[in-house]
């Protein structure tokens, strides 16, 4: 039944073999070749902490993860595994410190990104299901904490059950600034533009 | 090939000459399954626009492409670009109604064929959205569950437990003697009921 039902379920192809596409033109190649590599070291990005970062890093409380933290890697994304939750630090006691002027660009030079739901809000500790990854890590879940008496506006955003979320970070410290928010389509639209996918 | 330090790891990164002839090569390797899996998923207009950010995320992180699984990886771009360009447009209309405008011709000689593949189209749309994707991307891109979960950001029991369970979903439709009322496409015979 395997192979018959494979092969049944090939006839309603609608891109059968007997249809043909074109061969990517050299045009639209030299043209994608010559968009800079905005994340890429060899092409002179900033090294991993940039200045607006390095800006609210020094504002912010850090909080020791708990558990589970698991080791971040450099490069991109690989859509395969799930792996442990992702702790994050969400602290600062002043989240709109040095901040830069919000751009895309900016946006792009963060290592983590991601998009998420938020599951629960226990005090200090939001935790997000992961509904798509951006870029930098392929957990399903991610643990934000915060230093006790900011929960309620954890890195100047108002977590909420239930919510979903556009998250950056550099190394294990949540970007804020404009950075990360609410899903609405404007930062949304940010992400797919910054990180292309 | 050079290698430096990024957040504690050691990473490779390339030459501009050897990033822009892997890009190359991967851009010759992944042009025309890519270019189906969008046109199976998306009209004519999306595919061209999502293959060419496709193009442009394999530009930017070639370094991160794996070279065992190029091609799952780039469908599971494929996958969250179409997702993505979606959203952003905020286009309302139904896939299916827009791909039934596009629908290449099928392959149908036999009416009798014709009838069958409309009974497992009827049953395919009937399975969980999720379902129906590992079905395709296993009957149409002719993936195993390895490559399926690498496009679709999971595991391969998962997807290979989906796929047991949508096979037999999609068998029990077929097989199921639907009363619907007449003209509903459920009520074509299938291989089975055919004289």
């Amino acid at each position: 039944m395997t192979d018959q039902l494979r092969e049944r379920l090939a006839r309603l192809d609608p891109m059968h073999p007997g249809v043909v596409t074109e061969p990517v033109s050299r045009h639209l190649l030299e043209e994608i070749m010559s968009t800079p590599v905005t994340d890429h070291p060899e092409t002179g990005a900033k090294p991993k902490q940039s200045r607006w970062l390095l800006g609210v890093a020094a504002a912010a409380a850090l909080v020791v993860a708990v558990g589970g933290a698991i080791a971040l890697t450099g490069g991109g994304t690989d859509p395969v595994a799930s792996g442990p939750p992702l702790v994050l630090n969400a602290g600062g006691e002043d989240p709109m410190a040095m901040c830069i002027v919000f751009s895309v660009e900016e946006l792009a030079k963060a290592p983590i990104a991601f998009e998420g739901t938020v599951t629960t809000v226990e005090g200090e500790t939001i935790t997000l299901d992961v509904a798509e990854w951006f870029k930098g890590g392929d957990a399903t879940q991610v643990v934000l904490n915060a230093p006790t008496g900011m929960e309620a506006l954890i890195a100047g955003i108002p977590f909420e059950v239930g919510g979903q979320y556009l998250i950056t970070a550099y190394g294990s410290d949540v970007n804020y600034c404009g950075f990360s928010g609410p899903s609405t389509p404007e930062l949304r639209a940010a992400f797919e533009q910054a990180f292309g996918a | 090939m050079t290698e430096s330090a990024c957040a504690g790891q050691s990473v490779f990164v390339s030459s501009e000459g050897e990033r822009r002839a892997r890009f190359e090569s991967m851009a010759t390797v992944v042009s025309d399954p890519v270019q189906r899996y969008l046109r199976r998923r998306a009209t004519a207009g999306e595919a061209d626009d999502v293959f060419a950010d496709v193009l442009l995320t394999i530009w930017r992180r070639v370094d991160d492409v794996p070279d065992d699984a190029v091609l799952p990886w780039s469908y599971g771009v494929a996958r969250r670009s179409l997702s993505n360009h979606r959203r952003a447009a905020s286009r309302q209309l139904r896939l299916v109604e827009r791909l039934e405008a596009e629908r290449a011709p099928a392959r149908v000689d036999d009416p009798a064929d014709s009838l069958e593949d409309e009974a497992l189209a009827a049953a395919l749309g009937a399975l969980p959205i999720a379902d129906q994707e590992i079905l395709r991307l296993w009957a149409w891109e002719h993936l195993e569950p390895r490559e399926i979960a690498q496009t679709m950001g999971t595991t391969a029991n998962a997807v290979s437990l989906r796929l047991s369970r949508a096979r037999k979903k999609l068998a029990d439709h077929l097989t199921r003697q639907d009363p619907s009322p007449p003209g509903h496409i459920g009520d074509r015979p299938t291989e089975e009921h055919r004289p």
